[in-house]
């Protein structure tokens, strides 16, 4: 499943204000960069898995727990044996191989970075793109040139990844072989079409561009959309909050 | 109104005109439709009216294209959108949202239709079109048929006096699209749009509209009362365009001398020619 995608819902966090949910994800990262404790980190984790569950969405926090727990191991080695501080832990003759010092940043930077990536990608789950942008046009006044560019571009990646397979499957049927285990020969396959997809892109999108034009985009203002985006008591207490949480991660 | 003055048009990358010596007037109400062979510049015709061309493809235009007295060359295609509201063929890449709502809304919120008004209209036009129920779907997950019927929908949605249609039923099924051309005969009878509309399916187009032009090569060589395609057969043979299956059966029987009457265009009549026949022939 693509980790990016929406995950419809009527949840507590569905139904706050895209702002407010892209504000509170901003404090929560916050929150985990300011803080210098593994401790902190491992309890912000905690409480993020928490806050899903009881939002319906526990198997999706922790699927992307795991995939981002591999993330965080790539983070650790390299912390591991760069990081030169401290004393030595493991020695193979004169080389240090590493030391407390890096075992102890890398533990924290691992940490730090599951803790951040984890709200931000859930943000796309609970949210779609569309109201993301269009809250920011309402709210926040971004013009809609620009909300429109990244609701497209979200757009285009299903349209991108259907179309190379059906190039695929379209070589297979000429007997391509491109169900090979051999990495490199796969390589040498999807290269030649890298060509024809983009040119097949670049069509589709000055056809989208001539159709947003026939139907009146540039005469659109910041008051045009026509959804609301109002502001609830519940997002006051999310921003409330994330707030108290900088303040606990900054004290601890 | 539409009017075409001696019009040509060549697309830069190309040696032969898509468009050659069109001259022609359509007036408000009308129902048109647009028949040919691929390359016969049908498409290109509905991008003159949208201004898309020349505004969006580069080449040589000759002549003029006046809609509701407008020069397409003199203003941008936003200002004609005002009235002129166009379904293109490629139904995927027209699309300008990933979710059914917002597609239908797209053209409804950049005119700053009033709120009260757009509910309305998405309410208006998902029943029209039978969608209903694909209102919150992802527009990547819908059929061939649906993203037409919501390609289509976006359109009527803007409530356009000029509605053109570039093949608006290759993707349905044969229900869906006589459930488009009735759609299309009601905005043109009851509310006075005039509807263009580009159509392989010649019964559809000879049951509906009031108006076929034939086109090949880049040139009109049929203008009239669809009524009238029943002189034509022997054009349309030559282009390789079917013509109705009732036309050919009623011509068959008039050479055959067993039928006297008038040739049939749709089904009901068909039926009554042949019931004709057979009480004649004491069946």
């Amino acid at each position: 499943m693509n980790l990016l995608q929406y995950q419809p819902g009527e949840s507590f966090l569905h139904k706050l204000n895209p702002v407010t949910k892209l504000l509170a994800v901003f404090l929560y990262c916050v929150a985990c960069i300011i803080s210098d404790s593994i401790f902190v980190e491992l309890g912000l984790i905690f409480l993020m898995l928490i806050i899903c569950f009881f939002a319906g969405l526990g198997k999706r926090a922790l699927s992307l727990t795991k995939n981002l727990l591999i993330l965080g191991g790539m983070m650790f080695i390299l912390q591991l044996l760069f990081v030169r501080t401290g004393t030595p832990l493991l020695k193979i003759g004169s080389l240090c191989i590493f030391t407390t010092g890096g075992v102890f940043s890398a533990l924290l930077l691992s940490c730090r970075i599951i803790a951040t990536m984890l709200p931000m990608m859930l943000l796309f789950a609970i949210t779609q793109m569309t109201d993301l942008c269009g809250a920011m046009v309402k709210r926040l006044h971004i013009p809609y040139r620009y909300a429109f560019i990244v609701t497209t571009a979200f757009r285009f990646v299903p349209l991108f990844t259907s179309e190379f397979h059906d190039i695929e499957d379209a070589q297979k049927a000429r007997g391509v072989e491109y169900d090979t285990k051999n990495i490199f020969k796969k390589i040498g396959l999807v290269v030649p079409l890298v060509v024809p997809l983009l040119m097949s892109s670049l069509k589709k999108v000055d056809a989208g561009a001539m159709s947003a034009e026939v139907r009146g985009f540039n005469l659109r203002t910041v008051r045009s959309g026509y959804r609301d985006y109002p502001f609830a008591a519940g997002d006051g207490v999310c921003i409330a909050l994330t707030v108290v949480l900088i303040i606990i991660s900054a004290l601890l | 109104m539409i009017q075409f003055e001696d019009f040509s048009f060549r697309y830069k990358s190309s040696e032969a005109f898509a468009l050659q010596g069109i001259s022609m007037t359509i007036e408000n109400g009308a129902f048109v439709g647009i028949i040919g062979n691929s390359g016969a510049g049908k498409s290109t015709l509905t991008y003159t009216l949208s201004g898309i061309i020349p505004h969006h493809f580069d080449g040589d235009f000759y002549g003029s294209v006046k809609v509701n007295g407008l020069d397409t060359v003199e203003v941008k295609p936003e200002k004609l959108a005002q009235f002129v509201g166009e379904v293109f063929q490629d139904i995927d890449s027209q699309m300008v949202s990933s979710i059914v709502e917002d597609e239908i809304l797209f053209g409804m919120e950049n005119f700053g239709v009033p709120h009260d008004e757009i509910g309305r209209r998405l309410d208006s036009v998902l029943d029209m079109l039978g969608i209903r129920d694909l209102k919150d779907r992802q527009i990547s997950s819908l059929s061939g048929g649906q993203k037409q019927k919501v390609a289509i929908a976006a359109i009527l949605a803007m409530d356009p006096e000029i509605i053109v249609l570039d093949e608006p039923t290759g993707e349905l099924d044969p229900a869906s699209s006589i459930m488009i051309f009735d759609i299309l005969r009601r905005l043109n009878r009851e509310f006075g749009k005039t509807v263009i509309v580009v159509e392989q399916k010649i019964m559809l187009l000879c049951e509906y509209v009031d108006r076929l032009l034939v086109m090949d090569a880049g040139k009109i060589v049929f203008d009239g009362r669809s009524e009238e395609i029943v002189q034509q057969v022997p054009l349309f043979k030559n282009l390789g365009i079917n013509v109705p299956r009732v036309v050919e059966l009623g011509q068959q029987l008039t050479a055959a001398g067993l039928y006297h009457g008038a040739i049939p265009l749709d089904l009901d009549q068909a039926e009554k020619m042949v019931k004709e026949v057979l009480a004649d022939a004491g069946v």
